[in-house]
């Protein structure tokens, strides 16, 4: 899980003429998007040091150490930053990363396959887990509690569901 | 313009009928509406909801701070994924 290369951000082109760069945080606070320094291309082979210096329209004005002119900062224009799963900081008991729930298998209260979950969404009223459907591209959503996903095995990569009547 | 208060909030019948049956069963189940329009009720706290979205139906826990609020608020008609990033769920 460590190795796993979680998407924090994305450089959306340069800002000014003395190299600065537009920055998109994914982040659910978008100023932590700094805290996980140094970001990496997904494959790893460059890195950046990030440093914020004033929110915009759409993300920030940042500077990367690695870049000192503007034509360097067009040449990174779409690039996405990468940040090491084991960079996030530790989560307490009933809290999980997005990240870390999408992929699981999903299985009844019976061990029978329900499917896996295929995105996190959170409209409001709680957060909801989608399933995809073994063989199929239909995906039913699963409220994330206690009482409907009593199991979290994050090592085994497994979800434990009791879904209520109607849901499947 | 808000809604007069004399009027009372505005529930569509069939949602209240299918709330109160469930509340009564007592069993776990998704009460499928597809009344959008109907506000919050503090009976319906508790409850889950499928609220269709015009595609299928989102699940919905009904909460206090819901209470006022329309069920279409909670079952967005356009998809948007984003990205995971750090994002975090809480199980409650």
């Amino acid at each position: 899980m460590s190795d796993e290369m979680i998407c924090v951000g994305a450089i959306s082109g340069s800002y000014g003429i003395v190299g600065e760069t537009r920055v998109k945080s994914f982040c659910a606070d978008p100023y932590d998007i700094e805290n996980y320094n140094p970001l990496t291309t997904q494959d790893g082979t460059r890195s950046f040091t990030l440093a914020l210096i004033r929110p915009m329209k759409n993300g920030f004005v940042a500077r990367i150490a690695e870049v000192e002119t503007k034509e360097q900062a067009d040449a990174l224009k779409g690039t996405q930053l990468f940040a090491r799963r084991d960079q996030l900081p530790t989560l307490p008991t009933d809290e999980f990363y997005y990240s870390d729930l999408t992929g699981l298998a999903v299985y009844d209260t019976g061990g029978a396959e329900l499917g896996r979950v295929k995105s996190v969404q959170n409209h409001g009223a709680g957060d909801l887990l989608e399933v995809q459907l073994p063989g199929q591209s239909a995906t039913v959503l699963v409220p994330f509690t206690q009482a409907v996903v009593p199991t979290v095995d994050l090592d085994a990569g497994r979800i434990v569901a009791d879904p209520p009547e109607g849901l499947f | 313009m808000s809604r007069s208060v004399w009027k009372g909030p505005f529930v569509d019948s069939y949602v209240l009928k299918k709330a109160e049956a469930a509340r009564e069963s007592g069993r776990n189940e998704v009460i499928k509406i597809w009344s959008r329009r109907s506000t919050i009720l503090p009976q319906f706290v508790g409850l889950t909801f499928g609220v269709y979205n015009g595609h299928k139906h989102i699940p919905v826990n009904v909460s206090e701070e819901m209470i006022g609020q329309k069920f279409g608020e909670y079952s967005p008609t356009r998809t948007y994924y984003g990205h995971a990033a750090d994002k975090k769920a809480k199980r409650k």
